[in-house]
């Protein structure tokens, strides 16, 4: 399985695909929502990622517009999305998951959180599972 | 019967509240050790008390724009930061850090911190993108939350403090 994490930190990125590619996702990065549509754009359907983690305040386009442009493009309907962010007032939620999101994972976390939200999603890959 | 409006009732009104009066240590120092557990280990604890003054000063730092506007700031000494940028990026750490590298790190934790104190204020705020480098000066002493504590036997402090000019005095 494939996922795309999108944070300007890139020490987040780094502890967000960690956990991710523990569970058995091969992972991309961007570093901002502009750079995680380019990064999108340049990837053929079948090779979509299957979940995209996501921050909500960054530079230049942030983890909200991002969603929006997303869920705007019927091409890349397919893919979950999770927003993971210190944005943790209850109309923010609201606000994503209304935007499109499917979850939402509040910073700080652990990595048994992700795993958790992943399998109600059910996107934890086989070997995570067993 | 002549009505004077002096201003005293719209000043009442108006009053923004100080920070005082919508969070107190104890939660900011909850927030800080639940950032701490998740960031940088499990095993790594804030200790609640004050240690020696900081010497070589760095902060990082997020703002909260709403209902209270101000300040969440992170002190620690330059060395220390870099041991957090360490602990946080584990395996991942390089063997040589890079400003770049402590500036993204320590901003983080801000971050992180910061959110969750926006959260537990009353009504809706904006959270600006983290700064790091000297802390922004504190501009009203009564409007001001600050804990210290020890990290490995290191100090650090977190204050949230108000932006805003003390308001007039109301006769």
């Amino acid at each position: 399985m494939r996922a795309l994490v999108i944070d300007d930190s890139r020490a987040m990125r780094r502890i967000v695909s960690g956990i991710l590619e523990g569970l058995g996702y091969e992972t991309q990065q961007a570093g901002h929502g502009r750079e995680g549509l380019d990064v999108l754009d340049g990837l053929a359907a079948d090779q979509l990622p299957d979940l995209v983690c996501v921050d909500w305040n960054m530079p230049v386009m942030d983890g909200l517009q991002f969603v929006s442009a997303v869920r705007s493009n019927p091409a890349w309907r397919s893919m979950t999305i999770m927003m993971v962010t210190s944005e943790s007032e209850h109309t923010q939620i609201v606000r994503a998951l209304a935007a499109g999101a499917h979850e939402y994972v509040i910073k700080p976390f652990t990595a048994d959180a992700i795993r958790d939200k992943l399998a109600l999603l059910g996107l934890l890959p086989q070997e995570a599972v067993l | 019967m002549t009505v004077i409006d002096n201003g005293e009732r719209r000043r009442g009104s108006d009053a923004r509240p100080v920070i005082s009066d919508l969070i107190d240590e104890a939660t900011v120092e909850s927030i800080a050790q639940e950032a701490w557990i998740s960031l940088v280990g499990e095993d790594e604890v804030l200790v609640p008390l004050p240690g020696e003054p900081v010497t070589d000063p760095v902060s990082s730092w997020v703002d909260v724009v709403g209902p209270w506007t101000g300040s969440v700031v992170l002190t620690t000494g330059r060395r220390t930061a870099e041991e957090l940028t360490r602990a946080l990026l584990r395996e991942h750490s390089p063997e040589v850090l890079e400003d770049e590298d402590v500036v993204d790190a320590f901003g983080e934790i801000a971050n992180v911190v910061g959110g969750n104190v926006k959260a537990a204020l009353p009504g809706s705020s904006g959270l600006s993108l983290p700064d790091v480098g000297e802390a922004p000066a504190l501009r009203n002493p009564a409007d001001l939350c600050r804990i210290e504590l020890q990290w490995r036997g290191e100090p650090l402090s977190i204050s949230v403090q108000g932006a805003l000019p003390a308001l007039p005095a109301v006769s």
